[in-house]
Protein backbone atom coordinates (compact mmCIF):
# COMPACT_ATOMS: atom_id res chain seq x y z
CA UNK A 1 0.00 0.00 0.00
CA UNK A 2 2.67 2.59 0.96
CA UNK A 3 4.07 4.52 -1.98
CA UNK A 4 7.80 3.94 -2.04
CA UNK A 5 9.29 7.43 -2.14
CA UNK A 6 12.72 8.15 -0.81
CA UNK A 7 11.74 10.69 1.82
CA UNK A 8 14.52 12.36 3.73
CA UNK A 9 13.38 13.65 7.09
CA UNK A 10 14.01 17.36 6.87
CA UNK A 11 11.74 18.33 9.70
CA UNK A 12 12.33 16.78 13.07
CA UNK A 13 9.80 17.30 15.83
CA UNK A 14 12.50 18.32 18.33
CA UNK A 15 13.91 21.73 17.57
CA UNK A 16 15.86 24.13 19.71
CA UNK A 17 13.34 26.43 21.47
CA UNK A 18 14.49 29.59 19.70
CA UNK A 19 13.43 28.24 16.28
CA UNK A 20 10.34 30.04 15.02
CA UNK A 21 7.30 28.47 13.33
CA UNK A 22 6.95 29.05 9.57
CA UNK A 23 4.02 31.11 8.31
CA UNK A 24 3.26 30.09 4.72
CA UNK A 25 0.26 32.38 4.14
CA UNK A 26 0.56 35.19 1.61
CA UNK A 27 -0.25 37.93 4.17
CA UNK A 28 2.82 37.07 6.24
CA UNK A 29 4.85 39.87 4.72
CA UNK A 30 3.34 43.20 5.73
CA UNK A 31 5.05 46.51 4.80
CA UNK A 32 7.01 48.29 7.54
CA UNK A 33 4.72 51.29 7.93
CA UNK A 34 1.64 49.31 9.08
CA UNK A 35 3.29 47.64 12.05
CA UNK A 36 3.13 48.66 15.69
CA UNK A 37 6.44 48.81 17.68
CA UNK A 38 6.03 45.29 19.15
CA UNK A 39 5.35 43.83 15.75
CA UNK A 40 8.40 45.59 14.35
CA UNK A 41 10.48 43.87 16.99
CA UNK A 42 8.97 40.53 16.03
CA UNK A 43 9.78 41.16 12.37
CA UNK A 44 13.40 41.92 13.23
CA UNK A 45 13.56 38.74 15.26
CA UNK A 46 12.31 36.81 12.25
CA UNK A 47 15.08 38.13 10.04
CA UNK A 48 17.72 37.01 12.51
CA UNK A 49 16.55 33.79 14.14
CA UNK A 50 16.26 30.43 12.38
CA UNK A 51 12.88 29.03 11.28
CA UNK A 52 11.73 25.39 11.34
CA UNK A 53 11.21 23.61 8.02
CA UNK A 54 7.66 23.81 6.69
CA UNK A 55 5.49 20.68 6.65
CA UNK A 56 4.63 19.31 3.24
CA UNK A 57 0.93 19.45 4.11
CA UNK A 58 0.91 23.25 4.62
CA UNK A 59 0.11 25.39 1.57
CA UNK A 60 0.25 29.12 0.98
CA UNK A 61 -3.28 29.08 -0.44
CA UNK A 62 -6.11 30.53 1.64
CA UNK A 63 -7.91 27.18 1.45
CA UNK A 64 -5.43 25.80 3.97
CA UNK A 65 -6.99 25.41 7.42
CA UNK A 66 -4.75 24.47 10.41
CA UNK A 67 -7.64 22.95 12.41
CA UNK A 68 -8.63 20.69 9.52
CA UNK A 69 -4.98 19.66 9.04
CA UNK A 70 -4.73 18.77 12.73
CA UNK A 71 -7.90 16.70 12.51
CA UNK A 72 -6.61 14.88 9.42
CA UNK A 73 -3.39 14.05 11.27
CA UNK A 74 -5.35 12.67 14.19
CA UNK A 75 -7.49 10.51 11.92
CA UNK A 76 -4.47 9.17 10.06
CA UNK A 77 -3.46 5.56 10.67
CA UNK A 78 -0.11 3.99 9.71
CA UNK A 79 0.91 7.22 7.99
CA UNK A 80 -1.77 6.95 5.30
CA UNK A 81 -2.35 10.68 4.90
CA UNK A 82 -3.96 10.31 1.46
CA UNK A 83 -6.75 8.16 2.87
CA UNK A 84 -7.27 10.44 5.88
CA UNK A 85 -7.43 13.54 3.67
CA UNK A 86 -9.84 11.78 1.32
CA UNK A 87 -12.13 10.91 4.23
CA UNK A 88 -12.01 14.52 5.44
CA UNK A 89 -12.92 15.95 2.01
CA UNK A 90 -15.75 13.43 1.65
CA UNK A 91 -17.00 14.40 5.13
CA UNK A 92 -17.02 18.10 4.20
CA UNK A 93 -18.78 17.27 0.96
CA UNK A 94 -21.45 15.19 2.73
CA UNK A 95 -22.10 17.91 5.30
CA UNK A 96 -22.43 20.48 2.53
CA UNK A 97 -24.75 18.26 0.48
CA UNK A 98 -27.08 17.63 3.40
CA UNK A 99 -27.23 21.31 4.33
CA UNK A 100 -27.66 22.57 0.74
CA UNK A 101 -30.42 20.03 0.13
CA UNK A 102 -32.19 21.25 3.25
CA UNK A 103 -31.62 24.83 2.09
CA UNK A 104 -33.17 24.29 -1.33
CA UNK A 105 -36.17 22.41 0.02
CA UNK A 106 -37.05 24.87 2.79
CA UNK A 107 -39.20 28.00 2.29
CA UNK A 108 -37.50 31.37 1.92
CA UNK A 109 -38.15 32.39 5.54
CA UNK A 110 -36.10 29.55 7.03
CA UNK A 111 -33.20 29.72 4.60
CA UNK A 112 -31.26 32.29 6.61
CA UNK A 113 -30.84 29.98 9.59
CA UNK A 114 -29.39 27.02 7.68
CA UNK A 115 -25.59 27.05 7.75
CA UNK A 116 -24.28 25.61 4.50
CA UNK A 117 -20.56 26.24 4.89
CA UNK A 118 -18.97 22.92 6.01
CA UNK A 119 -15.98 24.73 7.52
CA UNK A 120 -18.08 26.86 9.86
CA UNK A 121 -20.10 23.75 10.78
CA UNK A 122 -16.86 21.91 11.60
CA UNK A 123 -15.40 24.74 13.69
CA UNK A 124 -18.63 25.31 15.60
CA UNK A 125 -19.15 21.59 16.21
CA UNK A 126 -15.62 21.28 17.56
CA UNK A 127 -16.19 24.28 19.85
CA UNK A 128 -19.35 22.66 21.16
CA UNK A 129 -17.42 19.47 21.94
CA UNK A 130 -14.54 21.11 23.84
CA UNK A 131 -14.71 20.55 27.62
CA UNK A 132 -14.10 23.59 29.85
CA UNK A 133 -12.79 21.74 32.86
CA UNK A 134 -11.13 18.35 33.14
CA UNK A 135 -10.26 15.75 35.76
CA UNK A 136 -6.79 14.73 36.88
CA UNK A 137 -5.84 11.84 39.11
CA UNK A 138 -4.04 13.01 42.29
CA UNK A 139 -2.67 10.61 44.90
CA UNK A 140 -3.03 11.73 48.52
CA UNK A 141 -2.64 9.58 51.60
CA UNK A 142 -2.48 6.29 49.71
CA UNK A 143 -5.73 6.94 47.82
CA UNK A 144 -6.11 8.53 44.38
CA UNK A 145 -8.79 11.14 43.83
CA UNK A 146 -10.27 12.58 40.62
CA UNK A 147 -9.57 16.31 41.00
CA UNK A 148 -11.19 19.00 38.78
CA UNK A 149 -8.46 20.85 36.94
CA UNK A 150 -8.33 23.63 34.28
CA UNK A 151 -7.26 22.53 30.82
CA UNK A 152 -5.03 24.29 28.31
CA UNK A 153 -6.41 25.19 24.87
CA UNK A 154 -4.38 22.53 23.14
CA UNK A 155 -5.58 19.86 25.54
CA UNK A 156 -9.20 20.87 25.05
CA UNK A 157 -8.88 20.78 21.27
CA UNK A 158 -7.16 17.41 21.45
CA UNK A 159 -9.87 15.92 23.68
CA UNK A 160 -12.69 17.18 21.43
CA UNK A 161 -11.10 15.68 18.31
CA UNK A 162 -10.22 12.42 20.07
CA UNK A 163 -13.74 11.96 21.35
CA UNK A 164 -15.21 12.63 17.88
CA UNK A 165 -12.95 10.09 16.21
CA UNK A 166 -13.33 7.32 18.80
CA UNK A 167 -17.09 7.82 18.88
CA UNK A 168 -17.28 7.39 15.13
CA UNK A 169 -14.94 4.43 15.07
CA UNK A 170 -16.48 2.43 17.90
CA UNK A 171 -20.10 3.25 18.51
CA UNK A 172 -21.59 3.27 15.03
CA UNK A 173 -22.94 0.63 12.70
CA UNK A 174 -20.19 -1.50 11.17
CA UNK A 175 -21.21 -1.11 7.54
CA UNK A 176 -21.40 2.71 7.29
CA UNK A 177 -18.48 4.64 5.85
CA UNK A 178 -16.35 6.82 8.11
CA UNK A 179 -17.29 10.01 6.27
CA UNK A 180 -21.01 9.30 6.78
CA UNK A 181 -20.53 8.61 10.49
CA UNK A 182 -18.38 11.74 10.90
CA UNK A 183 -20.83 13.98 9.05
CA UNK A 184 -23.75 12.74 11.18
CA UNK A 185 -21.78 13.27 14.38
CA UNK A 186 -20.56 16.74 13.33
CA UNK A 187 -24.04 17.91 12.36
CA UNK A 188 -25.38 16.64 15.70
CA UNK A 189 -22.59 18.42 17.60
CA UNK A 190 -23.32 21.60 15.65
CA UNK A 191 -26.85 21.44 17.06
CA UNK A 192 -25.53 20.57 20.56
CA UNK A 193 -26.89 17.04 20.45
CA UNK A 194 -25.26 13.66 19.98
CA UNK A 195 -22.96 11.39 21.95
CA UNK A 196 -19.84 13.54 21.97
CA UNK A 197 -21.57 16.55 23.48
CA UNK A 198 -23.18 14.16 25.98
CA UNK A 199 -19.72 12.92 26.95
CA UNK A 200 -18.54 16.48 27.49
CA UNK A 201 -21.54 17.16 29.72
CA UNK A 202 -20.82 13.97 31.69
CA UNK A 203 -17.26 15.16 32.30
CA UNK A 204 -18.53 18.53 33.49
CA UNK A 205 -20.97 16.83 35.89
CA UNK A 206 -18.20 14.60 37.30
CA UNK A 207 -16.00 17.67 37.83
CA UNK A 208 -18.88 19.47 39.57
CA UNK A 209 -19.52 16.42 41.76
CA UNK A 210 -15.85 16.28 42.80
CA UNK A 211 -15.67 19.97 43.68
CA UNK A 212 -14.69 19.16 47.22
CA UNK A 213 -11.34 17.75 46.13
CA UNK A 214 -10.36 20.89 44.22
CA UNK A 215 -7.95 21.88 47.01
CA UNK A 216 -5.83 18.78 46.36
CA UNK A 217 -4.47 20.52 43.31
CA UNK A 218 -1.20 22.23 44.09
CA UNK A 219 -0.34 23.63 40.62
CA UNK B 1 -41.12 19.36 -41.04
CA UNK B 2 -42.86 21.05 -38.19
CA UNK B 3 -40.68 21.55 -35.14
CA UNK B 4 -42.58 22.19 -31.97
CA UNK B 5 -41.00 25.06 -30.09
CA UNK B 6 -41.98 25.39 -26.49
CA UNK B 7 -39.72 27.34 -24.17
CA UNK B 8 -39.78 29.22 -20.91
CA UNK B 9 -37.06 31.80 -20.38
CA UNK B 10 -36.13 32.45 -16.76
CA UNK B 11 -33.29 34.91 -16.28
CA UNK B 12 -31.50 34.93 -12.92
CA UNK B 13 -28.59 37.05 -14.00
CA UNK B 14 -27.57 38.09 -17.50
CA UNK B 15 -24.47 35.94 -17.73
CA UNK B 16 -26.23 32.70 -16.84
CA UNK B 17 -29.83 32.30 -17.91
CA UNK B 18 -31.80 29.11 -17.53
CA UNK B 19 -33.76 27.94 -20.54
CA UNK B 20 -35.91 24.87 -20.59
CA UNK B 21 -36.51 24.34 -24.26
CA UNK B 22 -35.86 21.74 -26.89
CA UNK B 23 -34.51 24.08 -29.53
CA UNK B 24 -30.93 25.19 -29.01
CA UNK B 25 -28.58 27.08 -31.27
CA UNK B 26 -24.99 28.30 -31.31
CA UNK B 27 -25.83 31.43 -29.33
CA UNK B 28 -26.86 29.39 -26.30
CA UNK B 29 -23.49 27.77 -25.85
CA UNK B 30 -22.34 28.02 -22.23
CA UNK B 31 -25.80 28.48 -20.77
CA UNK B 32 -27.64 26.03 -18.58
CA UNK B 33 -30.91 24.39 -19.47
CA UNK B 34 -33.21 22.58 -17.05
CA UNK B 35 -34.30 19.01 -17.61
CA UNK B 36 -37.96 18.64 -16.58
CA UNK B 37 -38.19 16.21 -13.62
CA UNK B 38 -40.76 13.97 -15.35
CA UNK B 39 -38.37 13.50 -18.24
CA UNK B 40 -35.50 12.64 -15.90
CA UNK B 41 -37.54 9.94 -14.21
CA UNK B 42 -38.69 8.41 -17.47
CA UNK B 43 -35.69 8.74 -19.68
CA UNK B 44 -32.74 8.56 -17.32
CA UNK B 45 -33.47 6.20 -14.42
CA UNK B 46 -29.98 4.80 -14.95
CA UNK B 47 -28.27 6.66 -17.78
CA UNK B 48 -26.76 9.70 -16.07
CA UNK B 49 -23.31 9.72 -14.46
CA UNK B 50 -23.57 8.99 -10.68
CA UNK B 51 -22.10 12.32 -9.56
CA UNK B 52 -24.62 14.17 -11.71
CA UNK B 53 -27.44 12.20 -10.11
CA UNK B 54 -26.15 13.29 -6.67
CA UNK B 55 -26.09 16.86 -7.94
CA UNK B 56 -29.71 16.62 -9.12
CA UNK B 57 -30.71 15.35 -5.69
CA UNK B 58 -28.81 18.13 -3.86
CA UNK B 59 -29.90 21.08 -5.97
CA UNK B 60 -33.46 19.75 -6.39
CA UNK B 61 -33.21 20.24 -10.16
CA UNK B 62 -31.25 18.88 -13.11
CA UNK B 63 -29.40 21.52 -15.15
CA UNK B 64 -27.21 20.66 -18.10
CA UNK B 65 -24.77 23.04 -19.74
CA UNK B 66 -25.25 23.52 -23.48
CA UNK B 67 -21.86 22.82 -25.03
CA UNK B 68 -20.54 22.75 -28.63
CA UNK B 69 -20.16 18.95 -28.97
CA UNK B 70 -23.81 18.38 -28.00
CA UNK B 71 -24.94 21.22 -30.27
CA UNK B 72 -22.96 19.71 -33.15
CA UNK B 73 -24.54 16.32 -32.56
CA UNK B 74 -28.05 17.76 -32.42
CA UNK B 75 -27.53 19.73 -35.63
CA UNK B 76 -26.35 16.54 -37.37
CA UNK B 77 -29.41 14.73 -36.12
CA UNK B 78 -31.65 17.49 -37.44
CA UNK B 79 -30.12 17.49 -40.88
CA UNK B 80 -29.60 13.76 -41.42
CA UNK B 81 -31.47 11.88 -44.11
CA UNK B 82 -33.40 9.05 -42.50
CA UNK B 83 -34.30 6.98 -45.50
CA UNK B 84 -30.69 5.81 -45.78
CA UNK B 85 -28.81 3.51 -43.35
CA UNK B 86 -28.16 5.35 -40.13
CA UNK B 87 -25.14 7.48 -39.38
CA UNK B 88 -22.92 6.54 -36.50
CA UNK B 89 -21.55 9.22 -34.21
CA UNK B 90 -18.74 8.58 -31.77
CA UNK B 91 -18.08 10.98 -28.92
CA UNK B 92 -14.47 10.80 -27.80
CA UNK B 93 -12.26 12.83 -25.50
CA UNK B 94 -10.07 12.76 -22.43
CA UNK B 95 -11.35 11.56 -19.06
CA UNK B 96 -13.91 13.78 -17.38
CA UNK B 97 -14.54 16.15 -20.29
CA UNK B 98 -18.28 15.48 -20.58
CA UNK B 99 -18.85 12.71 -23.14
CA UNK B 100 -21.63 10.96 -21.22
CA UNK B 101 -23.33 14.27 -20.45
CA UNK B 102 -23.29 15.32 -24.13
CA UNK B 103 -24.71 11.92 -25.05
CA UNK B 104 -27.51 12.36 -22.50
CA UNK B 105 -28.22 15.87 -23.80
CA UNK B 106 -28.58 14.60 -27.38
CA UNK B 107 -30.71 11.71 -26.12
CA UNK B 108 -33.03 14.11 -24.33
CA UNK B 109 -33.43 16.00 -27.59
CA UNK B 110 -34.35 12.73 -29.35
CA UNK B 111 -36.80 11.85 -26.61
CA UNK B 112 -38.55 15.20 -26.81
CA UNK B 113 -38.81 14.76 -30.58
CA UNK B 114 -40.60 11.47 -29.96
CA UNK B 115 -38.01 8.93 -31.01
CA UNK B 116 -37.77 5.44 -29.60
CA UNK B 117 -34.72 5.18 -27.39
CA UNK B 118 -32.48 2.15 -26.99
CA UNK B 119 -29.98 3.23 -24.34
CA UNK B 120 -27.14 1.15 -22.98
CA UNK B 121 -25.83 3.25 -20.10
CA UNK B 122 -22.52 1.48 -19.72
CA UNK B 123 -21.49 -1.35 -21.99
CA UNK B 124 -18.67 -2.22 -19.60
CA UNK B 125 -21.25 -3.62 -17.16
CA UNK B 126 -22.10 -6.33 -19.66
CA UNK B 127 -18.53 -7.30 -20.21
CA UNK B 128 -16.92 -7.59 -16.82
CA UNK B 129 -17.58 -8.46 -13.15
CA UNK B 130 -20.53 -10.64 -14.02
CA UNK B 131 -22.18 -12.43 -11.11
CA UNK B 132 -24.29 -14.97 -12.99
CA UNK B 133 -23.38 -16.49 -16.29
CA UNK B 134 -25.64 -19.06 -17.94
CA UNK B 135 -25.04 -20.89 -21.18
CA UNK B 136 -27.59 -19.65 -23.65
CA UNK B 137 -30.55 -21.82 -24.60
CA UNK B 138 -30.91 -20.49 -28.13
CA UNK B 139 -27.34 -20.61 -29.35
CA UNK B 140 -24.82 -23.08 -27.97
CA UNK B 141 -21.71 -20.88 -28.09
CA UNK B 142 -23.22 -17.86 -26.37
CA UNK B 143 -23.39 -16.96 -22.68
CA UNK B 144 -26.23 -15.10 -21.00
CA UNK B 145 -26.37 -12.59 -18.18
CA UNK B 146 -29.89 -12.80 -16.77
CA UNK B 147 -29.59 -10.03 -14.14
CA UNK B 148 -28.24 -7.44 -16.53
CA UNK B 149 -30.72 -8.39 -19.25
CA UNK B 150 -33.80 -8.16 -17.02
CA UNK B 151 -32.57 -4.86 -15.55
CA UNK B 152 -32.14 -3.44 -19.03
CA UNK B 153 -35.59 -4.64 -20.11
CA UNK B 154 -37.23 -2.96 -17.09
CA UNK B 155 -35.53 0.32 -17.92
CA UNK B 156 -36.43 0.01 -21.59
CA UNK B 157 -40.06 -0.42 -20.58
CA UNK B 158 -40.05 2.73 -18.42
CA UNK B 159 -38.47 4.81 -21.16
CA UNK B 160 -40.53 3.74 -24.14
CA UNK B 161 -43.95 3.11 -22.69
CA UNK B 162 -45.96 4.74 -25.41
CA UNK B 163 -44.41 2.61 -28.13
CA UNK B 164 -44.96 -0.72 -26.48
CA UNK B 165 -48.60 -1.11 -27.39
CA UNK B 166 -48.12 0.13 -30.95
CA UNK B 167 -45.39 -2.22 -32.10
CA UNK B 168 -46.16 -5.82 -32.94
CA UNK B 169 -43.90 -8.84 -33.22
CA UNK B 170 -43.37 -10.19 -36.74
CA UNK B 171 -42.62 -13.80 -35.92
CA UNK B 172 -43.22 -16.45 -33.38
CA UNK B 173 -40.74 -16.85 -30.50
CA UNK B 174 -40.46 -20.05 -28.53
CA UNK B 175 -38.94 -19.70 -25.08
CA UNK B 176 -39.45 -23.11 -23.52
CA UNK B 177 -41.57 -26.16 -24.30
CA UNK B 178 -44.67 -24.53 -22.83
CA UNK B 179 -44.13 -20.80 -23.35
CA UNK B 180 -44.09 -18.96 -26.63
CA UNK B 181 -45.05 -15.57 -27.96
CA UNK B 182 -47.24 -15.59 -31.08
CA UNK B 183 -46.87 -13.44 -34.15
CA UNK B 184 -48.61 -10.06 -33.92
CA UNK B 185 -48.46 -9.65 -30.14
CA UNK B 186 -47.63 -6.18 -28.79
CA UNK B 187 -44.04 -5.61 -27.80
CA UNK B 188 -45.05 -4.97 -24.19
CA UNK B 189 -45.86 -8.65 -23.76
CA UNK B 190 -42.45 -9.67 -25.05
CA UNK B 191 -40.76 -7.45 -22.51
CA UNK B 192 -42.94 -8.68 -19.67
CA UNK B 193 -41.97 -12.20 -20.64
CA UNK B 194 -38.31 -11.27 -20.33
CA UNK B 195 -38.76 -9.47 -17.01
CA UNK B 196 -40.71 -12.30 -15.42
CA UNK B 197 -38.62 -15.18 -16.65
CA UNK B 198 -34.97 -14.56 -15.84
CA UNK B 199 -33.68 -17.50 -17.78
CA UNK B 200 -34.85 -16.32 -21.15
CA UNK B 201 -34.34 -12.59 -20.57
CA UNK B 202 -31.20 -12.34 -22.70
CA UNK B 203 -32.97 -14.02 -25.60
CA UNK B 204 -35.81 -11.53 -25.16
CA UNK B 205 -33.26 -8.73 -25.46
CA UNK B 206 -32.06 -10.21 -28.73
CA UNK B 207 -35.63 -10.57 -29.98
CA UNK B 208 -36.49 -6.99 -29.07
CA UNK B 209 -33.46 -5.65 -30.91
CA UNK B 210 -34.30 -7.74 -33.97
CA UNK B 211 -37.90 -6.47 -34.00
CA UNK B 212 -36.82 -2.85 -33.69
CA UNK B 213 -34.27 -3.31 -36.42
CA UNK B 214 -36.86 -4.70 -38.84
CA UNK B 215 -39.58 -2.22 -38.03
CA UNK B 216 -37.62 1.01 -37.86
CA UNK B 217 -37.17 0.88 -41.61
CA UNK B 218 -40.90 1.08 -42.35
CA UNK B 219 -41.07 4.85 -42.26
CA UNK B 220 -43.74 5.37 -44.90
CA UNK B 221 -46.77 4.25 -42.88
CA UNK B 222 -48.38 7.05 -40.92
CA UNK B 223 -48.91 5.38 -37.59
CA UNK B 224 -46.16 2.86 -37.43
CA UNK B 225 -43.40 5.30 -38.32
CA UNK B 226 -40.93 6.06 -35.63
CA UNK B 227 -37.28 6.92 -35.43
CA UNK B 228 -34.91 4.80 -33.48
CA UNK B 229 -32.00 6.15 -31.50
CA UNK B 230 -29.47 3.64 -30.29
CA UNK B 231 -27.17 5.13 -27.69
CA UNK B 232 -24.35 3.10 -26.25
CA UNK B 233 -21.97 4.50 -23.67
CA UNK B 234 -18.61 2.84 -23.39
CA UNK B 235 -18.85 1.30 -26.82
CA UNK B 236 -15.20 0.28 -26.71
CA UNK B 237 -16.20 -2.42 -24.25
CA UNK B 238 -17.96 -4.36 -26.95
CA UNK B 239 -14.87 -5.17 -28.98
CA UNK B 240 -12.09 -5.23 -26.44
CA UNK B 241 -10.92 -8.21 -24.51
CA UNK B 242 -13.39 -9.22 -21.87
CA UNK B 243 -12.81 -10.56 -18.43
CA UNK B 244 -15.62 -13.01 -19.18
CA UNK B 245 -14.69 -15.91 -21.29
CA UNK B 246 -16.91 -15.38 -24.35
CA UNK B 247 -18.81 -12.50 -25.94
CA UNK B 248 -19.92 -11.51 -29.42
CA UNK B 249 -21.39 -8.44 -31.13
CA UNK B 250 -23.86 -7.57 -33.88
CA UNK B 251 -25.21 -4.20 -34.97
CA UNK B 252 -27.18 -3.38 -38.12
CA UNK B 253 -30.09 -0.94 -38.38
CA UNK B 254 -31.99 1.27 -40.82
CA UNK B 255 -33.88 4.52 -40.39
CA UNK B 256 -32.47 5.95 -37.24
CA UNK B 257 -29.26 7.04 -35.66
CA UNK B 258 -26.57 5.41 -33.62
CA UNK B 259 -24.97 7.58 -30.96
CA UNK B 260 -22.08 6.24 -29.01
CA UNK B 261 -19.55 7.51 -26.52
CA UNK B 262 -16.21 5.99 -25.67
CA UNK B 263 -15.24 5.58 -22.09
CA UNK B 264 -11.84 4.84 -20.62
CA UNK B 265 -12.88 4.47 -16.97
CA UNK B 266 -14.07 0.94 -16.52
CA UNK B 267 -12.52 -0.41 -19.70
CA UNK B 268 -10.43 -3.47 -19.12
CA UNK B 269 -6.86 -3.93 -20.28
CA UNK B 270 -6.40 -0.41 -21.61
CA UNK B 271 -3.89 2.22 -20.39
CA UNK B 272 -5.23 5.30 -18.67
CA UNK B 273 -3.90 7.83 -21.14
CA UNK B 274 -5.64 6.27 -24.17
CA UNK B 275 -8.56 8.38 -25.33
CA UNK B 276 -8.58 8.46 -29.15
CA UNK B 277 -11.07 6.22 -30.97
CA UNK B 278 -8.36 4.20 -32.65
CA UNK B 279 -6.71 3.38 -29.33
CA UNK B 280 -9.82 2.55 -27.33
CA UNK B 281 -11.87 0.75 -29.98
CA UNK B 282 -9.03 -1.45 -31.17
CA UNK B 283 -8.61 -2.58 -34.75
CA UNK B 284 -11.67 -4.81 -34.89
CA UNK B 285 -13.90 -2.18 -33.30
CA UNK B 286 -12.64 0.53 -35.60
CA UNK B 287 -13.34 -1.55 -38.70
CA UNK B 288 -16.81 -2.42 -37.42
CA UNK B 289 -17.75 1.11 -36.51
CA UNK B 290 -16.34 2.72 -39.62
CA UNK B 291 -17.55 4.92 -41.28
CA UNK B 292 -18.47 7.11 -38.32
CA UNK B 293 -18.69 10.80 -37.50
CA UNK B 294 -16.28 11.57 -34.67
CA UNK B 295 -17.26 14.34 -32.27
CA UNK B 296 -14.51 15.54 -29.98
CA UNK B 297 -15.30 16.65 -26.42
CA UNK B 298 -12.76 18.79 -24.59
CA UNK B 299 -12.34 20.73 -21.35
CA UNK B 300 -14.28 23.92 -20.65
CA UNK B 301 -13.20 27.09 -22.39
CA UNK B 302 -13.24 30.38 -20.44
CA UNK B 303 -16.85 31.26 -21.13
CA UNK B 304 -18.05 27.80 -20.10
CA UNK B 305 -15.91 27.83 -16.97
CA UNK B 306 -17.34 31.24 -16.08
CA UNK B 307 -20.86 29.90 -16.59
CA UNK B 308 -20.20 26.83 -14.44
CA UNK B 309 -18.66 28.97 -11.68
CA UNK B 310 -21.64 31.32 -11.67
CA UNK B 311 -24.06 28.38 -11.63
CA UNK B 312 -22.37 26.95 -8.53
CA UNK B 313 -22.44 30.38 -6.88
CA UNK B 314 -26.11 30.77 -7.68
CA UNK B 315 -26.98 27.35 -6.28
CA UNK B 316 -25.14 28.19 -3.06
CA UNK B 317 -22.59 25.44 -3.68
CA UNK B 318 -19.29 27.34 -3.38
CA UNK B 319 -19.23 28.05 0.34
CA UNK B 320 -15.61 28.80 1.22
CA UNK B 321 -15.19 32.60 1.31
CA UNK B 322 -11.87 32.43 -0.54
CA UNK B 323 -13.39 30.50 -3.45
CA UNK B 324 -15.75 33.42 -4.07
CA UNK B 325 -12.88 35.87 -4.58
CA UNK B 326 -10.90 36.50 -7.77
CA UNK B 327 -7.82 34.75 -6.44
CA UNK B 328 -9.81 31.72 -5.42
CA UNK B 329 -11.24 31.52 -8.92
CA UNK B 330 -7.75 31.59 -10.39
CA UNK B 331 -6.74 28.81 -8.02
CA UNK B 332 -9.68 26.72 -9.12
CA UNK B 333 -8.74 27.21 -12.78
CA UNK B 334 -5.18 26.20 -12.01
CA UNK B 335 -6.07 23.13 -9.95
CA UNK B 336 -8.73 21.75 -12.27
CA UNK B 337 -7.28 22.82 -15.65
CA UNK B 338 -10.93 23.59 -16.52
CA UNK B 339 -11.73 19.88 -16.62
CA UNK B 340 -15.45 19.53 -15.80
CA UNK B 341 -15.28 16.48 -13.53
CA UNK B 342 -12.20 17.63 -11.59
CA UNK B 343 -13.77 21.07 -11.09
CA UNK B 344 -16.93 19.41 -9.79
CA UNK B 345 -14.99 17.27 -7.32
CA UNK B 346 -12.96 20.28 -6.13
CA UNK B 347 -15.98 22.52 -5.61
CA UNK B 348 -17.71 19.71 -3.72
CA UNK B 349 -15.68 20.18 -0.57
CA UNK B 350 -14.88 23.89 -0.89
Amino acid sequence: MCVSLSLCLVRWSRYNPYYLDPDPSKDARVPESELSPEEKELQELKTVSPIKAALSSDTSSAFNDPLISKFINMMMQDGNKILARGIMTQTLETIKRKQVEKYHKSPAAKREEIECNPYTVFHQALENCKPIIGLASVQKGGKSYQVPVPLTDNRRRFLAMKWLITECRDNKHRRTHMYEKLSQELLAAFANEGNVVKRKHDLHKMAEANRAYAHYRWW
Amino acid sequence: MLWKLYYILITFNPACSFLSQTYHSEGHSGQYYTLPPTHIQKLFPYGLPPRFQLQIKTFNEGCVMVRPPALELISYLKRADYSKPPLRYVLYGDIGTGKTMSLCHALHYCYSQGWLIVHVPDAHLWVKNCKELLPSSSRPSRFDQPIQASQWLKNFKITNERFLSKLKTTQRYVWTKRESTEKGQPLGELIDQGVNRMKSSSDVVGAVLRELRLQAGGATEGEGAFKLAVAVDGVNALWGKTSLKKEDRTMVCCGGAILTALSQTGSVFKPRSAYLPSELLGEEGFDNMEPFVPVSVSNYNEKEFESCYLYYLDRNWLQHPHSRSEEGKKELIFLSNKNPSILERLCAFL
